[in-house]
């Protein structure tokens, strides 16, 4: 095979989308990112965050998920149909802000448990995720444990078990610092560190985008209006302020 | 409100028996009782006396013991006078009212010792062993993790009713917010079935419940 | 109404668990088709709101004693039938294997009366009250308050025939239990109405979506709707009317007997049945006029709180939210 272009994980082309009610909630967002990138996506409530990342799993109602003449949304250079959702979301972890929207098992192990085991694999490779899992949030015996038990932290990081146990290719998570106090935050922050692939993160967490990510995106009323480097958008005042953000302390000049 | 795995921590001689055991024990307790012919108080006895056995092995203390039977006898003792006030003139109305008594309050205590020595993901796994169809298990399941989920949101609804309240006190207030609650409960719920359903299928749900299998269990 | 183990003998027990087994193995692939990948979010988040729901105590004036939501027809309106029953029969088992609150052998017949006659049914006559009264979104709640009443008696009826079967014996004069039944339970029919009138009312105004039209079914849905309707229908005002016949072995208890007698052997000893035990001041009369004046009595009120409720349904009261932000 001669050198073929190494695809985008993630790749944009004018993703626009409209609610049942005619409201627009994102306009003709394009971008491109590569693999193992950082991305942060922020902007005011409202803005569009969670709708576009979604799309990207093709979470929204049946009939919004696009054909392939009018696909506007590619994960590893395949389109977001809906024939393909199966694929797309085996490269796709995604952890959705309410834990316990995303935990319904009885225990921690089973709920863990559940991607490898819709995934085909046998019992045995199913347990080695688990408890390889576990282990990587720093949770290895919290298997017998029922999540109603746990702390909102752990529970956080009992999702994201849940995720990693799917061995996917990117992550997206949507506002994951909240309702996390500074040590499970901080404790997130590096289980988040250490993975390798690609990451979209939306969050109203402006320390935390500029801790973990080197790009940001900032979305207003369903547009893209910046991209770029996180330590020179997000220290741009004005660009700031227009989009109902702040500065993070970290970059403000005395 | 706790589920039953707090019941289960201490380690008892009831644990050596394996799970379907211990299920299929208790049934077979009710049932016996309730073939015991009436009035045959000797057979009513040695079953009170093997369940009392069996609830102190579970470490069922008497205090919790006594708290629940309060609860329960009341009613039986209701339900169990209305046989013979209604039939006045027969004398063996009685002793089958006695019976009964027993034997529904044996076959209660049955039931609080299950409770005690089977915590509930066991229990799940003892009725994929005994064929339920997963489709059940799997809603048992889930309804199973969210009773807790909104216990918890009742009962913020129910500080925020009473933050408003100010102590009106109006039966007919109360009954109405009431019924509010359980409809935002519900509207709630329904919302967050829908959610917790997109989170299923980002994890490749396609319908059809897979389960750990039992060796998984043995190690827990 | 949770029946307790004990009460009803091993044999109706099988029997019941049987039907139920079936009942509910049905409701499965019913619903299987309906949801598809849906079924077990949406049906175990129904069962766990119908749970949490049986546990708030609406209280009676003046009485130590309070009511409850039982749930079944106020979850058929929600998510249809199938979900229904499955959602009772799932709060049924919870209760029983979680909190020893209600039989382990008397699950089948618990699931019958509440889950099937109560759900199913209630259903049943709910759909067809709607389309009498002409399927808008704001006849739901009559629709609903009825059907709820009728499901409580129903099971009720259901409950009397079942325990009949179990004790069987010539002895026991069934009818004087039977009206005890009948009375207590069309009083707790009237809070059941009342609880889920409210409670979809409310539903209604905030979510008028999510309460669907039941849409031209096929023939067969109809008849079978039918059929269903007039079974619940049927127990139910076999309840109010049973006390009313008088001298000689009637319907009801005849077929008790039977059933009892093929059980056990009994012998019959020609006995006429004369008359009503139930301590009041007069005899035969008063009883039999006490429990038909619940009846009727109970089948105003509950179409009266319909109508109310109905009409009603756009109340403004002050709504309590706890302010948390949903989704995103």
């Amino acid at each position: 095979m001669t050198s073929l272009p190494i695809p985008m994980a993630i790749e944009l082309r004018g993703l626009t989308f409209r609610y049942p009610t005619g409201r627009v909630a994102l306009d003709d967002v394009r971008c491109a990112i590569a693999q193992g990138e950082r991305v942060a996506v922020v902007g005011p409530s409202g803005a569009g965050k969670s709708t576009l990342l979604m799309h990207l799993n093709g979470l929204l109602p049946m009939p919004s998920v696009a054909t392939d003449d009018t696909v506007q949304v590619f994960i590893q250079s395949l389109g977001v149909t809906k024939g393909r959702l199966r694929d797309v979301r085996r490269q796709i972890g995604f952890l959705f802000q309410d834990p316990d929207d995303q935990l319904f098992c009885p225990t921690v192990r089973e709920d863990v448990a559940f991607g490898p085991l819709n995934l085909g694999l046998d019992q045995a490779e199913v347990l080695v995720r688990v408890d390889q899992s576990l282990i990587a949030v720093g949770l290895p015996e919290h298997g017998p444990r029922n999540p109603s038990q746990l702390s909102t932290g752990e529970r956080k990081r009992v999702c994201l078990a849940g995720v990693l146990a799917c061995d996917p290719a990117m992550l997206v998570l949507d506002e994951p610092t909240s309702n996390l106090d500074p040590r499970a935050r901080r404790q997130l922050l590096e289980i988040l560190r250490r993975f390798p692939g690609t990451q979209i993160i939306a969050t109203h967490d402006l320390d935390f985008a500029l801790e973990l990510c080197p790009r940001v995106l900032v979305l207003d009323g369903g547009k893209l209006q910046a991209d770029g480097p996180v330590e020179q958008v997000l220290a741009n005042p004005n660009l700031m302020e227009r989009h109902g953000l702040e500065v993070p302390w970290r970059l403000r000049a005395v | 409100m706790a589920d039953n795995s707090h019941l289960v921590t201490q380690i008892r001689p009831c644990d050596a028996i394996p799970a379907t055991a211990r299920l299929a024990l208790t049934l077979l307790v009710i049932v016996v009782s309730s073939l015991i012919p009436l009035e045959h108080w000797p057979a009513h006895g040695l079953l009170l006396v093997v369940v009392f056995a069996g609830l102190s092995l579970a470490g069922v203390t008497l205090g919790y013991l006594a708290r629940r039977l309060m609860l329960f006898l009341p009613m039986l003792l209701v339900f169990g006078l209305s046989v013979p006030i209604t039939q006045l003139h027969r004398e063996s109305a009685w002793g089958w009212m006695v019976s009964l008594w027993l034997r529904c309050t044996i076959s209660f205590l049955a039931g609080l010792w299950l409770i005690h020595v089977l915590p509930f993901p066991e229990l799940l796994a003892t009725l994929l062993r005994w064929r339920c169809p997963p489709l059940l298990v799997a809603m048992l399941a889930f309804m199973y993790r969210y009773i807790f989920i909104l216990w918890d949101e009742l009962a913020r609804l129910r500080q925020a009713r009473e933050a408003r309240n100010f102590g009106s006190g109006s039966w007919r207030r109360d009954w109405v917010t009431n019924a509010q609650m359980i409809g935002l409960l519900l509207l709630r719920a329904m919302e967050r079935a829908e959610r917790t359903h997109q989170a299923m299928l980002a994890r490749g749900w396609d319908g059809s419940p897979k389960f750990l299998g039992t060796e998984a269990r043995k190690g827990e | 109404m949770h029946i307790r183990d004990g009460i009803l003998s091993p044999e109706v027990c099988v029997v019941t668990g049987l039907i139920s087994l079936a009942a509910v193995g049905y409701s499965l692939r019913k619903l299987r088709l309906d949801l598809e990948d849906r079924a077990v979010p949406l049906t175990g988040m129904l069962a766990s709101v119908v749970f949490a729901g049986q546990m708030v105590n609406f209280p009676l004036i003046g009485l130590p004693v309070s009511g409850h939501l039982l749930g079944g027809v106020l979850a058929a309106v929600m998510l249809g039938p199938w979900a229904a029953c499955l959602a009772i029969t799932l709060v049924l088992v919870v209760q029983a294997v979680l909190f020893n609150d209600g039989g382990l052998l008397s699950l089948g017949a618990n699931i019958l009366n509440m889950g099937v006659v109560g759900a199913w049914g209630g259903y049943a006559i709910y759909t067809i009250i709607r389309k009498w009264l002409g399927n808008g979104t704001m006849t739901a709640i009559p629709a609903a308050v009825i059907a709820a009443w009728f499901s409580v008696l129903a099971a009720a009826a259901l409950f009397c025939f079942e325990f009949g079967c179990s004790t069987g014996s010539q002895e026991f004069h069934l009818r004087g239990i039977f009206t005890l039944m009948v009375l207590y339970h069309a009083l707790i029919g009237v809070g059941e109405a009342l609880i889920t009138g409210s409670v979809l009312s409310f539903v209604l105004s905030r979510r008028p979506d999510l309460i669907s039209t039941p849409g031209a079914a096929s023939p067969i849905a109809n008849v079978s709707q039918f059929v269903m309707a007039g079974v619940v229908g049927g127990l139910a005002i076999a309840a109010i009317l049973a006390p009313l016949k008088s001298d000689h072995p009637d319907g009801l208890d005849q077929v008790v007997q039977q059933t009892g007698m093929e059980a056990r052997q009994i012998e019959r000893d020609g006995l006429v049945f004369q008359g009503y035990e139930l301590p009041l001041p007069s005899g035969f009369g008063w009883s039999t006029l006490a429990t038909s004046l619940a009846g009727i009595l109970g089948t105003l009120v509950v179409f009266g709180i319909a109508m109310g409720l109905g009409k009603g349904a756009r109340w403004n009261l002050p709504v309590i939210e706890s302010g948390e932000p949903h989704g995103r």
